[in-house]
């Protein structure tokens, strides 16, 4: 087993990252001894964050300090963030927040917690790219709603993530601006869309990041990066001030460095929204009351879970190590006490195409609104559809352009019915096979990504190679059902490793239950942190 | 605990391998009600997608997006397109009577009170449009078609 060396570090002490440690600089780990002490797993950097501010241990300022150090010294290497703020905006609100704690006041559960959020959900006070040049500038005059009440419980807003364009690609090479670096392997993709998000998380340059998934773009950069990424239910949280790509099947979804804090972040974003008219009237449970100590767990705390392990996506073309990883997690969840079955879904992988087709279709749809005249870059002419075609075609890049092209061909008079109806319908099979396997099994895991972290270029030129990536994430998005993807293990590559997310799905509105079940998944594996070598130095615990 | 798995030897093979598995014909693995329609279906229809459906023009689709391609991308994106379209042509071969679609994953009823309100931020958005000449948005003139 490749892995970082680390030693433990103990709640209350201070940690080493503050600006007094007197070692500033960030080295490259090029060898890391093939060794694993093992610390406990992290529980959550929010609660104990939280602990610590208002215990008076650290200030909010001095928090910030330490990761816009961390952050500074490490994005020249990563490009995760396309916009970051002046930095004594965000100390200002740290020393308000500051001031409210020395005054005995109440403070939100998200009170200090710096938050990055993917360049494709609006903020008012930072431009919102989409990661695409014909938003260059652009700054919308509203907060998405999740932003907003993130911002309420106390969140500070660090930044505006990289992305594929509209989100639409897995690597995060399709941003207009800039390619992100994976932390665990600068030469690899951090995955995509939401790559600048989850490279973010990964090298601590912020707490917790907000990110969106229509087809996997939170879970599998999650995997990718070695960190935690959590799809809730369609309908959970609200799209309002997310830019739209495919409506029927966007969510903006929230990364961690544990299941816990993905989990407090969620519990803080979701709930109805009058400005969104597909999100959900459901009540947002507690989900905070199971992010218990693993001291307190019995000693079967899964006993009686049912867990089905997908079979049609451990099979053929995908790697031997996310194979073997994805057994070694299915025998942990045994030692918890679980039943662990494989099943199978019928149809599975009719989901991809499927996929292709609603999401191109209503994109072509949703992206004609950028037509250069209300808001965006324009490209004058003296003629309207001139001004149209010609501010459309220097804005968009060409993944976007080619599947607005694909969409507007499959949704053309007389060909709806073979590819836009029938994907509608292979969604209906879809969504059934996940609710007769959800009736027989109490959730269902399988990989989050057919293999580890891409090199950067490698699927470029291929359209279909890339897509194909997204096998073990896009039926989820199909059926609207929530997913949790963990890091659970490693392959051989980089310089300590390449992390493996295993992929866990629960039924509609069951974020509970998954996070009930990754917690405790996550607090009883041992002998693995997930901290990449670009910080393990920094971190230093 | 986390696998090591062998060296995957070069991304490409496992691609390749990949690719073919996923992307040709899908496994179809139905009840056994089903596969008795599928194979009955399967021995009738051809190998090709649907006839009748013209492939990709890449040009005309361009001017239906209102997105102005140059040649070079017209001849760059073709067969790419041309590939895509392709693939999505095996849902032809599934059999999907008495399927109903599906719009979106959950329908609850949601719709809102039909009562017109003023969004908050409408003075800052229309504030930001470049030709903004009250109540019209200035654009240039619209040729009549051919």
């Amino acid at each position: 087993m490749i892995l970082t060396l680390q030693t433990p570090r103990p709640l209350s002490r201070l940690p080493r990252f503050l600006p007094f440690s007197t070692n500033a600089s960030i080295t490259l780990n090029q060898s890391q001894p093939a060794t694993c002490t093992s610390p406990p797993p992290p529980h959550s950097q929010i609660l104990s964050t939280r602990h610590s501010l208002l215990s008076r241990q650290f200030s909010a300022a001095d928090l910030l300090r330490s990761h816009l150090n961390r952050l500074n010294l490490t994005e020249p290497h990563l490009r995760s963030f396309l916009h970051l703020p002046d930095p004594s905006d965000l100390l200002a609100q740290a020393d308000s927040l500051d001031r409210r704690i020395a005054a005995g006041e109440d403070v939100g559960p998200l009170a200090g917690v710096l938050v990055a959020v993917k360049d494709n959900i609006c903020t008012a006070d930072m431009p919102s790219t989409g990661g695409s040049r014909i938003l260059e500038g652009y700054r919308p005059p509203f907060d998405a709603t999740a932003v907003k009440r993130a911002k309420e419980l106390g969140a500070i807003v660090v930044g505006k993530t990289n992305l594929d364009e509209f989100g639409m690609g897995s690597t995060t090479e399709g941003s207009a601006f800039q390619v992100t670096a994976n932390p665990w392997d600068l030469s690899r993709v951090p995955g995509g869309s939401s790559g600048g998000s989850a490279a973010a998380v990964s090298a601590r340059q912020c707490v917790v990041s907000l990110g969106s998934d229509t087809g996997g773009s939170v879970r599998q950069p999650a995997s990718f990066c070695g960190v935690v990424g959590l799809k809730p239910t369609y309908g959970r949280v609200s799209r309002f001030g997310l830019m739209a790509y495919a409506s029927s099947l966007d969510t903006i979804g929230c990364f961690g460095s544990s299941v816990a804090d993905a989990g407090i972040l969620l519990h803080a974003i979701s709930g109805h929204d009058r400005f969104d008219a597909t999100s959900s009237n459901q009540d947002v449970p507690n989900f905070l009351s199971h992010f218990v100590s693993a001291s307190s767990f019995e000693s079967k705390p899964l006993k009686g879970l049912r867990v089905g392990l997908i079979r049609e996506t451990i099979g053929d073309g995908v790697d031997a190590g996310v194979i073997s990883a994805i057994h070694s997690a299915a025998s942990h969840f045994e030692e918890l006490g679980c039943s662990v079955n494989e099943v199978s879904l019928p149809s599975f992988s009719l989901g991809l195409p499927a996929y292709y087709i609603l999401a191109s279709s209503e994109s072509s749809s949703n992206l004609s609104r950028y037509d250069g005249i209300r808001y965006g870059n324009q490209v004058y002419a003296d003629e309207l559809d001139s001004l149209y075609g010609s501010s459309r075609a220097n804005g968009f890049g060409s993944e976007v352009k080619m599947r607005i092209l694909m969409g507007t061909y499959a949704l053309s008079a007389g060909y709806y019915d073979a590819y836009y109806k029938r994907a509608q319908q292979v969604r209906t099979i879809i969504r059934n096979s996940f609710t007769e396997a959800l009736n027989q099994n109490d959730i269902l895991i399988s990989p989050a990504a057919p293999s580890p972290a891409y090199k950067i270029g490698e699927k470029k030129n291929d359209p279909l190679a890339m897509y194909a990536g997204d096998i073990m994430t896009v039926n989820v998005n199909l059926a609207g059902l929530p997913a949790l993807v963990l890091p659970c293990g490693f392959v051989e590559g980089g310089t300590a490793g390449l992390p493996i997310g295993l992929q866990m799905i629960g039924a509609a509105f069951g974020e509970e239950e998954l996070l009930r079940v990754g917690h405790i998944f996550e607090q009883t594996l041992e002998n693995c942190r997930f901290v990449p070598p670009i910080i393990a130095e920094d971190i230093a615990s | 605990m986390g696998g090591v798995g062998a060296m995957v030897k070069g991304a490409s093979y496992s691609y390749a391998v990949f690719c073919g598995s996923f992307l040709r014909s899908p496994r179809l693995s139905f009840s056994i009600h089903n596969k008795k329609k599928l194979l009955k279906f399967r021995s009738f229809s051809s190998k090709s997608t649907c006839s009748s459906l013209q492939p990709p023009d890449v040009s005309r689709l361009a001017k239906t997006a209102q997105i102005s391609l140059t040649p070079d991308e017209v001849e760059e994106f073709a067969p790419k397109i041309q590939q895509v379209i392709d693939w999505f042509g095996q849902l032809q071969d599934v059999d999907l009577q008495s399927v109903e679609p599906s719009i979106r994953a959950e329908t609850e009823n949601n719709l809102r009170d039909n009562v017109p309100e003023t969004f908050d931020h409408r003075d800052a958005m229309i504030g930001a449009v470049p030709s903004y000449e009250e109540p019209y948005i200035k654009v240039p003139r619209v040729l009549s078609m051919d």
